[in-house]
């Protein structure tokens, strides 16, 4: 059966299977939420107003047999946060769930009768529409636990947190993962609001007799795969006992410390010296010491790589699942804390109202900066997570994130683009990023220039990483290389095998190509995410994006960066080029 | 994480303090970081100090000296690098992932860039797989 877009309207609370129409059939996750973003909203439109659409797209290779770590669903709208089009994807249980349905993508329209929220639960026999009277101004740890009671066959739950329902600026949208925790979020630029406006609460995902992935070529796609599983299986990076499946993607917070990287204490140092006691060594040191925790864990089935974890709390029981590089650097270094268990506790906060630790965490160290709590203070920036819970006027400004709280407080030195906030790498320190974060179509965004193989992408030894020069040809190769990984339904952790080994980038290509009936040599990456980041440019250029739009805070041009004392030294010329070609 | 304070027995010695990351932390006596503070003969290069404390230059993977990157995996850019009095070693395991954009424009040594020149410099680990 090919694949099919479901279009569930809520205004009218109705539902209709399409075709997919020929412009968008080459296109899966990213690719097929951001041309359909593009076709059917207005760029102008308020992205709470009734005229956004949420879109949802599996990836082409999700749900297909034994596909390894390919379980990202891609979330795609009009960003409150940033006002240009926004695609976030997440890990969980549902990207799997929803391809086997036969989904190509769930279009998301219209807005229900105010006051009225709903629960949808989708099947093989379509949508039904649940009032969602009994989870509203829940968390999502209850919402998971009662709607895995409420419908059978551990279904996934996509859902969003109270900052989704009050509709802030840094609502992301949670999805559950095997043990039905939430914790895997499309967090950034605001999307929960998004689902939030059309009224709902949670959607339920149920693949029980679908029809499962259409595979066109399964003798290529199998090849593929093994090539790529072969690949994942043997890096030192990716397999079973390798750096992401012993520490996690926090096994990068000592590193980045040690390069003099790491944003600290709202991007003011670029090294923290509590830096060991909240990374991913020390996750794997008090998994070990107080059991009831986790490394090695997976966020949805048929990942290999497993880069998740769960962290224990000081009895011996699971506390929370995940504490990543980003958020433990979000909540933690920025904030001044170094201390794991509060860490900890401010993810679960996040995972349950609902909000992007990112963000979070970058809005705590602004109200740090701005006096409401000093640097390192680990209860008070706790209890900041409750001011957001009662929907306190304090809390619902933290909530639309660091913009937002800048100007409440009255600070200047705020680290965002395009009005959202930068993850955690210094753009002083490491240069190639700060071209990315400036020009990507997303906002700050450290997933938007992921690394790939740029000897498979021909620019081999003609950069020197040392100078500015070359870092935009380079910058665009990134994004375009990623805008094509988040197409694929495949976790980005696969560029590291992909890139060291031949065999692995061959096989993710035929994998691909054996899903969607093409041609392994037809299909060139870098062309085709290159068409996506053009359809995201015009998107933001018809919201009103201009090239002023794509540059650095300006703090970062004059304020030196301890230890290096570094500033921010790109010409502007040199990132209009990134997207020069557009012209 | 463990913290040891290690001396042996030379003349001038220029004390150095070394953390190690990942399962290379046995070298030191931890399981996951080890954090030493270590004096060495006068003369000690990098080499030195990974023999002083038997880490096999097979298990290194990135090497920092002072927020410089030194060595990276696979790579022995550094082995003749002298080591000052005060300085701060940090050394990975070869398992330590570190994506090439968030690599992209960090202070190297003069040693390692012209190893990367030679090598290409954009390899995300120079170790056969
Ligand atoms: S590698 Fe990590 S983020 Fe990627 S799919 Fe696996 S568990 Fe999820």
């Amino acid at each position: 059966m090919a694949r099919k877009i479901l279009r569930i309207n809520m205004g009218a609370l109705s539902f209709a299977y399409e075709e997919v129409p020929g412009k968008w059939a080459k296109w899966g996750g990213r690719g097929l939420t951001s041309v359909i973003v593009a076709d059917e909203v207005d760029p102008t439109c308020h992205p709470l107003g009734p005229n956004n659409k949420l879109v949802i797209a599996p990836g082409w290779v999700s749900g297909a047999p034994a596909a390894p770590s390919s379980g990202r669903t891609s979330f795609g709208g009009k960003s409150p946060l940033t006002g240009g089009i926004k695609e976030s994807n997440s890990g969980g249980i549902s990207a799997q769930k929803i391809a086997k349905l036969g989904l190509a993508a769930i279009i998301i329209e219209g807005v229900p009768e105010k006051g009225k929220w709903y629960t949808l639960a989708i099947t093989k026999d379509g949508v039904s529409f649940d009032s969602a009277d009994d989870i509203l101004g829940k968390g999502m740890y209850e919402v998971d636990e009662i709607l895995w009671k409420k419908f059978s066959n551990e279904p996934a739950v996509i859902g969003i947190g109270q900052a989704g329902e009050k509709k802030l600026s840094n609502a992301g949208i949670s999805v559950n993962d095997p043990e039905n925790k939430p914790g895997r979020y499309a967090g950034r630029g605001g999307l929960g609001a998004v689902m939030g406006a059309r009224g709902i609460k949670a959607i339920v995902v149920d693949d029980t007799d679908g029809p499962g992935v259409e595979v066109a070529n399964m003798d290529l796609f199998k090849t593929g795969r093994k090539k790529l599983t072969d690949a994942i299986m043997s890096h030192d990076l990716t397999k079973p006992g390798g750096g992401l499946n012993l520490y996690g993607t926090n096994v990068l917070m000592n590193i980045i410390n040690e390069a003099g990287g790491l944003p600290t204490r709202n991007f003011s140092a670029g090294q923290f010296e509590g830096a060991s006691l909240i990374s991913g060594e020390m996750v794997a040191e008090m998994v070990e010491k107080r059991g009831g925790g986790m490394t090695g864990h997976g966020c949805h089935a048929g990942c290999i790589i497993k880069c998740s974890n769960i962290y224990p709390d000081e009895k011996g029981d699971a506390l929370v699942s995940c504490v990543e590089y980003e958020t433990a650097w979000a909540l933690g270094a920025n904030c001044g804390i170094d201390d794991l268990d509060y860490v900890a506790q401010m993810t679960y906060q996040c995972n349950d109202l609902g909000l992007d630790s990112i963000e979070a965490g970058n809005t705590i160290a602004i109200a740090m900066e701005g006096g409401a709590l000093e640097f390192g203070d680990k209860v008070g920036a706790l209890g900041l997570f409750d001011e957001i819970r009662k929907m306190s006027p304090l809390g619902r400004i933290l909530g639309q994130g660091v913009e937002a709280t800048a100007k409440a407080y009255g600070v200047h030195r705020v680290p965002t683009v395009k009005g959202q906030s930068m993850p955690a790498y210094e753009p002083r320190a490491i240069k190639g990023i700060g071209v990315t974060y400036a020009t990507t179509p997303m906002g700050a965004d450290h997933t938007a220039g992921y690394t790939i193989a740029p000897e498979i992408a021909g620019v081999s030894g003609k950069v020197d990483p040392l100078t500015d020069e070359g870092k935009a040809a380079l910058s665009l190769t990134f994004q375009a290389a990623t805008a094509f990984i988040d197409s694929t339904g495949y976790c980005l952790f696969i560029a590291f095998p992909i890139l060291d080994i031949e065999t692995g980038f061959a096989g993710m290509v035929e994998s691909v190509a054996g899903v969607m009936g093409l041609e392994a040599d037809g299909i060139d990456a870098i062309e085709m995410g290159k068409e996506i980041l053009k359809v995201e440019r015009n998107f933001n250029k018809q919201a009103g994006f201009t090239s002023a739009d794509d540059r650095l805070p300006e703090f970062m041009r004059y304020e030196k960066l301890p230890p290096h004392d570094v500033v921010w030294t790109m010409p502007d010329e040199d990132l209009d080029e990134v997207f020069a070609w557009m012209d | 994480m463990r913290t040891i304070s290690h001396s042996l027995q030379y003349k001038f010695m220029p004390t150095i303090n070394v953390t190690l990351y990942g399962d290379i932390a046995h070298y030191g006596s931890g399981k996951h970081i080890a954090i030493m503070d270590l004096d060495l003969p006068e003369d000690a290069v990098i080499d030195t100090l990974l023999q002083e404390i038997s880490l096999p230059s097979t298990e290194r993977g990135y090497l920092f000296v002072n927020a410089v990157l030194y060595d990276a995996p696979g790579l022995y850019a550094s082995r003749n690098e002298l080591l000052q009095e005060g300085a701060h070693i940090g050394i990975f395991s070869i398992r330590h992932m570190w994506p090439y954009q968030y690599r992209d424009g960090i202070r190297m040594s003069d040693s390692l860039k012209a190893a990367m020149e030679e090598s290409g410099p954009m390899q995300n680990t120079y170790r056969k797989t």
